[in-house]
């Protein structure tokens, strides 16, 4: 990735938008020891005023349309949406739902998004998402 | 300078300690995010939901004794009816009252009946 190290550690805000709970559960593996994401400074937390990264998975639904959009809003400048799975990306296979207000591009038009495609996308996939954003976060100068 | 037995009060030390307490704030503050863009981001965090009014949330005291209230209802029902709000209603209840009082108390005393 051509980066020594980062700044600082990156954390990420989950909105489960009406997934299925399968890109949650690999989200959580990420975290486990196995993978164990907190050691590089990556941790999820529990407002998004303390986030740099939203991680969102599923389709948003209508329900959760204005949630989202609130949750994003709230989050500091310089942001990213890591869109985890197929579903928050296209729809997956709730596309033609009549209860879907998304995919993520339709609800948060203007925002930089990651996309991991999967369904669900391994932990690995996840962590190379983050990462990807957390690169995007450097150079806009996160933190500083 | 004041000098008392629990210690002194000067002015200049009080607006000294203020300036050094300001001083200190104003430091924190810059620390602060700059890119902050208030509206959405200065309002709680309520999983996402939208903050309910502040009167819709805000515990009054009826919260409180809402069991005396519940208890003795049938009285609370008959004083809330009585209490219209409207001051004929109460210059009304007040001459009642004065009436009453004259006849009960000030005329047997008056006429020595008592």
């Amino acid at each position: 990735m051509g980066m020594k190290s980062f700044k600082k550690a990156l954390w990420v805000f989950h909105v489960n938008s009406g997934s299925c709970n399968g890109c949650d559960i690999e989200i959580v593996a990420a975290l486990t020891p196995r993978y164990d994401v907190e050691r590089f400074g990556i941790k999820l937390v529990g407002s998004p005023r303390h986030a740099d990264v939203m991680a969102l998975t599923g389709p948003v639904t209508n329900d959760l349309e204005d949630k989202v959009k609130r949750v994003y809003e709230q989050m500091p400048e310089p942001k990213v949406v890591l869109v985890v799975g197929s579903c928050a990306i296209s729809g997956g296979v709730f596309h033609e739902s009549y209860h879907l207000a998304g995919p993520v591009n339709k609800v948060l038009p203007d925002a930089t998004c990651v996309y991991v495609p999967g369904c669900p996308p391994r932990p690995e996939a996840i962590i190379h998402g983050v990462v990807k954003a957390w690169e995007y976060l450097e150079k806009a100068g996160g933190g500083e | 300078m004041l000098e008392t037995t629990g210690g002194y009060w000067s002015p200049i030390v009080w607006i000294v300690s203020f300036m050094v307490a300001f001083l200190i704030a104003y430091i924190i503050w810059g620390t602060g995010e700059k890119r902050h863009s208030g509206g959405e981001q200065g309002k709680p965090f309520l999983s996402g939901l939208k903050e309910p009014p502040k009167e819709e949330v805000h515990v009054r005291a009826g919260n409180i004794y809402w069991g005396f209230t519940d208890t003795l209802g049938g009285y609370y029902d008959f004083m809330k009816k009585i209490h219209t709000g409207i001051v004929n209603d109460y210059v009304l209840w007040f001459l009642g009252m004065a009436a009453i009082f004259f006849v009960a108390v000030v005329l047997p005393g008056v006429l020595g009946w008592a």
